[in-house]
């Protein structure tokens, strides 16, 4: 009798640990995102604004968001990454914002206007406004902020590779400056939508803007709808209405950004109750908030792409056939079932659906078909040797191919691997932290494949991903250079009329379709999840704080 | 003892400088390098420049004797990152470190001295057999896991408790508000801590109480509480005080795990975020202050000894 006991204790014990193990493995699964992000931030998505339900509301609400580490308040610094981007939206303007069908509104600027020959934009300022310490707002800011913070190379400024094209900006009157150009560059105003935000120039004024941490780290000047009023690091910020703010006010009164590292932690949460709004883009959390009664989820799409670069400084890789191959070995449609539970859709460019008016559905696809593949490998001169591999002059198709630790990269590289090895090509694939894996791919450029996405304001102008200018040293990564391409890309930058945007580039997406500077994979759904009685813009996170006037919270 | 003392502080200095030695040299080689160059964006003009700023591009002996110089002189340096003194920081989050680890240890001492002094009197018996289960599992549990399944049922299912942080966000210090925040952590990080304690007061308690004056005790006819807590207990302290010396870096190591969970601000999520943005200079200072409370525990632990068993001498 003893004995049975003891055995029966025994098996039960082994039973939980084992239990426990597993469980254990699969809630460490979900949470693997870095603390900050080495990438770009939250971006602008396609469904247009829901109409806030009629019902009453809430004055004077205070909503709690989260953020995952302690920001940084100034929004140019080069240690500012998605922790800091949602603060810094709502405490300073730019001279554009995000309107919620992503095309740019006016902001600190009310109008913008190219001259003939597109190298100069004149824009006219709000005379209104006012920083919070009480001093106004003139184009001494704009000048100042972009001519001796986002144009000093040697300060680096985060984004600031985004404005290669601005020569210097010059106030011509307190309330109008002009940017001149290098080139002509038809986007400018969307680029000033994204994170490009004005700095007070009294209080930066002759001092190293990284280290005036009494701004950035204590007690930040904005323009934006609200002020800082709290800061405990690591604990919480804290933010009010900012009772000087040109653009009026809504039921928000107060802000509070919890300081939350771990993405379990507030998605509980907001489960709870205590936070009012998250996004998420871990696809294995969607299906469990949207069937959570007390919430809204809303699925917005993000201008974002997913690829795998080929090195193209290697001769092999500089073969569309090759490129074309390994595209039609992989079977998106499956990685997007499995990996991403259905929240994404095979991409077919660089330009996302999302913009309607320039996204091209007419281009050369590549669906999954394996013999196709092994086809157009053969074409390329490569034959399958004794050990299975393919094979060109004796050299094997083998490809090393680092996957950065960071929400689906892996999962995904994984299986990329998996249906390239079906074709006969050896992948080495090696998983390592997000830190060293931007050092290796970006820094070094030493890889022959790899994994990873691509986030942009909503435009179509993407030359600073693919022109050959950029190859190397700064955002084309496979060091894709086609003169042809380059041309079209000028071209669109150059464009006076949408027409001619439209034309240009429907032009550069047959292009890319083609030659495939990027192997495209899936453009991501991501969510925002809201308490039930917060009604917000149904648009990504960043967006929608442009509109934080327009929320509802309702009794 | 003055000479002792000199002796095992002198030694303690100079492991520290070991520590920050190796530290500097293995953080600065290893790959990857501070989150503001190694941004996914930034172009190879850009990274220059900031390695140029954060004087990454000087060698890194130099390096390391410039922030030597510093350190001797109480100067940290600043965090790569947010450009604050590291010192600063250090003394921001230090305190909520120590709140926590505090109320976690003297939780713990306090089930787990009487559950182990329980397993070592019921020796054999079922109530030892479950005690020695629960600490195993304890110790099998990982402290995330523990916690996030806390925070489900404690914050979720039934809210009564807070998730994260360490107070209510915009509310003024209140005492309650303080330990609501502290229950969760508190209690992710005993279950971690307990089993140390248990088992080793158990076995302690074992060694102590087959000793003739524990059967003395008895035989004149002492009630068992005397017996064991104030005859038993007393001298089975020795070792358990060298067992709380040891404990404080598990201490330290566990809240690392559980303040990213619970969002505590305190030493151990720093850690984890200047090591994640190879912040050289934020892991430079947590770890010197880390290694410091070590070596400052072990000589008290040591000093405590002669106070609970006063045969012990220093010489």
């Amino acid at each position: 009798m003893k004995k049975s006991r003891s055995a029966l204790t025994a098996s039960i014990a082994i039973l939980l640990i084992i239990a426990l193990t597993l469980a254990g493995c699969s809630s460490n699964s979900g949470n693997n995102e870095p603390a900050a992000s080495g990438g770009a931030a939250s971006v602008p998505a396609s469904e247009s604004a829901s109409a806030p339900a009629e019902s009453e509301g809430v004055q004077d609400a205070t909503i709690t968001l989260a953020t995952n580490a302690d920001p940084n308040f100034n929004p140019w610094s080069p240690t500012g990454f998605v922790e800091s981007e949602p603060i810094t939206e709502l405490l300073f303007d730019g001279l554009t914002a995000w309107g919620t069908d992503y095309q740019p509104i006016p902001a600190l600027a009310t109008d913008w206007t190219p001259s003939d020959d597109g190298l100069t934009w004149t824009i006219n300022l709000r005379t209104d406004v006012k920083w919070s310490d009480g001093e106004p707002f003139t184009a001494d800011d704009v000048v100042y902020t972009f001519n001796e913070i986002v144009l000093k190379k040697d300060l680096a400024a985060a984004n600031s590779s985004n404005f290669v094209a601005v020569d210097k900006v010059v106030a011509v009157s307190p309330s109008q400056v002009q940017f001149v150009l290098k080139q002509a560059w038809s986007s400018l105003p969307n680029y000033l939508a994204w994170f490009a935000k004005i700095l007070p120039k009294h209080i930066f004024e002759g001092q190293d803007p990284w280290n005036l941490t009494s701004f950035n780290k204590e007690k930040p000047v904005g323009t934006g709808s609200y002020v800082l009023t709290k800061y405990m690091a690591g604990q919480y910020v804290e933010l009010e209405r900012n009772p000087n703010y040109f653009g009026g006010t809504g039921d928000v009164a107060k802000v509070v950004f919890n300081i939350v590292p771990d993405i379990n932690s507030q998605v509980a949460q907001l489960m709870s109750g205590s936070l009012s709004m998250i996004t998420v883009e871990d696809p294995n959390l969607m299906d469990n908030l949207k069937s959570n009664p007390n919430l809204t989820v809303n699925e917005v799409s993000d201008n974002n792409y997913y690829w795998v670069a080929l090195d193209q400084s290697q001769p092999r890789f500089q073969d569309v056939k090759l490129r074309q191959a390994l595209l039609y070995a992989i079977d998106r449609e499956s990685i997007i079932k499995g990996v991403l539970k259905g929240y994404g859709k095979v991409a077919t460019g660089p330009i996302n659906p999302m913009m309607e008016k320039f996204y091209n559905p007419n281009v050369q696809t590549y669906a999954y078909d394996p013999e196709k593949a092994k086809s157009l490998l053969e074409e390329a001169g490569y034959k399958l040797n004794s050990d299975g591999i393919m094979e060109k002059d004796g050299e094997p198709l083998e490809i090393d191919m680092p996957a950065g630790q960071y929400g689906t990269l892996v999962q995904a590289s994984q299986l990329v691997q998996q249906y390239w090895q079906k074709i006969g090509v050896k992948v080495n694939l090696q998983v390592i932290d997000w830190n060293s894996y931007v050092q290796r791919v970006v820094s070094n450029r030493d890889y022959d494949a790899t994994l990873c996405w691509w986030r942009a304001p909503v435009d179509p102008d993407i030359l600073a991903y693919y022109h050959s200018n950029s190859a190397g040293t700064g955002n084309n990564i496979p060091g894709y250079k086609n003169p042809a391409l380059d041309k079209l890309l000028e071209d669109g930058r150059k464009a006076k009329t949408e027409e001619e945007r439209v034309k240009v580039y429907n032009d550069v997406q047959t292009m890319t379709a083609e030659e495939l500077p990027y192997l495209y994979l899936w453009n991501p759904t991501i969510a925002v999840a809201t308490q039930k009685n917060l009604i917000v813009p149904k648009t990504t996170f960043i967006v929608a704080e442009d509109h934080i006037t327009e929320w509802k919270v309702l009794k | 003892m003055s000479r002792y003392l000199v002796v095992r502080v002198s030694q303690g200095l100079l492991t520290l400088l070991l520590v920050s030695i190796l530290t500097f040299f293995l953080i600065n080689l290893a790959p990857g390098g501070p989150s503001a160059i190694m941004n996914f964006q930034s172009t190879a003009e850009q990274r220059e420049a900031l390695t140029k700023q954060l004087g990454l591009d000087k060698p890194v002996v130099q390096r390391y004797a410039e922030w030597l110089g510093g350190a001797v002189q109480g100067d940290l340096g600043n965090s790569l990152d947010s450009k604050q003194p590291v010192g600063e920081l250090l003394a921001e989050r230090f305190p909520n470190t120590v709140i926590l680890s505090a109320a976690t240890l003297i939780f713990t001492l306090m089930i787990g001295i009487p559950l182990g002094v329980l397993a070592a009197v019921k020796r054999g018996s079922w109530i030892d057999r479950l005690i020695t289960f629960m600490s195993t599992f304890g110790m099998a549990i990982p402290e995330f896991w523990l916690g996030i399944l806390l925070i489900i049922f404690f914050a979720v299912i039934h809210p009564i408790l807070p998730i994260s942080g360490m107070m209510t966000a915009g509310s003024d210090f209140s005492l309650v508000d303080l330990i609501k925040h502290l229950a969760l952590p508190m209690f992710t990080l005993s279950i971690l801590m307990l089993p140390n304690i248990v088992r080793f007061t158990r076995s302690a308690m074992v060694d102590v109480i087959s000793l003739d004056y524990v059967r003395t005790a008895k035989a004149k006819g002492l009630g068992a509480y005397r017996v064991f807590f104030q005859h038993a207990l007393r001298n089975a302290l020795v070792p358990i005080a060298a067992i709380v010396g040891l404990i404080v870096p598990i201490l330290l190591g566990g809240s690392v795990v559980v303040e990213n969970v619970f969002g505590w601000p305190g030493m151990g999520r720093l850690a984890v975020q200047a090591a994640t943005n190879r912040d050289y200079t934020v892991v430079m200072g947590v770890t010197i202050l880390v290694g410091a409370i070590v070596i400052v525990t072990n000589i008290l632990t040591d000093l405590i000894y002669t106070v609970l068993d006063p045969r012990i001498r220093y010489e």
